[in-house]
């Protein structure tokens, strides 16, 4: 693959995966601030 | 060799960001998920299992003196006193004054319940509940003590509202079942909401982060966790928090007997768990009153027949036997 179509799959590559991600985290956000925290401490991780 | 190398690249980034994403959701998504809604609090109690003058509710039965008749008033409240002002329907009110029409949540019913607009029970929950009674569409709200916003809304409508006390109820705060904290004093957690406390290791936890965790602005037990805080202000919390250990609060009630999530445990506070026993009592430290309220110019006579009779000897064993704790 030539240096230059690397390059521009790369970064388009980069583009999707950081647009899903920041998705993520905004969904993230808004349902935090509207979540049952009942529920949202009963499934914390713990060991 | 070169191509090897530029495929490995494309790899490791989709890996990389699939990677962080998987543990986002792990640490959050997952938890927030099952509770997405507008007013998710509201989605917690399943009013179905509440209603008046049914085969099968979950609501306490007593003998009584009294029946209403006439102009029977509307009553709505709080999701924690669901239990209480249904209970009162049933007991005094005539069958067929109830009509509930259930649904799904959607935008037009974000509370997942609801009932007919001439039915004498409703579920506006606080934040509306407020603002229906000094709106005049409800004649008895069964809440917390207001807020200052909720305060102001009815002076700003030039409306005087009563307010009676007639039951207690404990103010908890909780943690998940596998922390091993049992027991925080006052102060300890005053200091973990003004921020100073920032590790559960500070209150003798394990090393964790603390996530303080606080309710919808104008809830019933955002208020009375306000009125907690006293003078101190509640701080700023880390982003970084988020991922740490939670605590919240609530009330023992709402906590105890009707969401009943046996993944959460309630804290012991200066070494007092906040059972009933010790709630009648006042030996837990942070006890709150809940109240009936109506409009000081609603002229409906079952209200004053109502409300002396909820301070009666029947009237507050009623209020026990939901499961609350009686104020006289």
């Amino acid at each position: 693959m030539k240096d230059r179509t690397f390059l521009i799959v790369f970064l388009s590559l980069i583009g999707v995966c950081l647009a899903v991600t920041v998705a993520h985290l905004a969904y993230i956000v808004y349902a935090y601030e509207h979540c049952s925290i009942i529920y949202f401490i009963g499934k914390e991780l713990w060991g | 060799m070169k191509l090897t190398k530029q495929i490995s690249a494309l790899l490791l980034a989709v890996v990389l960001f699939a990677a962080f994403n998987v543990s986002m959701y792990q640490l959050l998504t997952r938890r927030l998920s099952n509770n997405f809604s507008d007013v998710t609090q509201a989605q917690m109690v399943d009013v179905g299992r509440y209603l008046p003058h049914t085969d099968g509710s979950d609501l306490p039965k007593i003998d009584t003196s009294l029946k209403l008749t006439g102009d029977l008033p509307v009553l709505d409240g709080a999701a924690a006193l669901v239990p209480v002002y249904a209970a009162v329907i049933d007991t005094l009110y005539p069958e067929g004054c109830v009509t509930y029409q259930g649904g799904e949540f959607s935008d037009d019913n974000y509370y997942g319940e609801n009932f007919a607009e001439d039915s004498v029970m409703q579920y506006k929950n606080t934040v509306r509940g407020y603002q229906a009674i000094v709106d005049g569409t409800t004649d008895i709200l069964f809440c917390a003590a207001p807020s200052e916003q909720q305060k102001q809304y009815a002076h700003d409508q030039g409306v005087e509202l009563q307010y009676v006390p007639i039951g207690l109820e404990g103010f908890v705060f909780f943690v998940n079942e596998n922390n091993p904290v049992d027991n925080l004093t006052v102060e300890q957690i005053r200091k973990i909401y003004t921020g100073e406390y920032q590790n559960w290791s500070q209150v003798g936890g394990v090393n964790r982060i603390i996530n303080p965790v606080s309710r919808l602005k104008g809830s019933g037990s955002q208020t009375t966790f306000e009125a907690f805080m006293g003078d101190d202000e509640i701080g700023r919390k880390s982003p970084l928090a988020i991922t740490g250990a939670s605590i919240g609060f609530s009330f023992r009630y709402y906590m105890d007997g009707m969401v009943e999530n046996e993944a959460v445990k309630m804290l012991s506070l200066n070494g007092v768990y906040p059972s009933a026993e010790n709630i009648s009592s006042r030996r837990y430290p942070v006890v709150a009153q809940f109240y009936a309220i109506y409009r000081a110019d609603n002229t409906n006579s079952n209200i004053p027949l109502l409300l002396d009779w909820l301070l009666s000897e029947e009237g507050q064993r009623l209020i026990e036997k939901t499961g609350y704790v009686r104020i006289q």
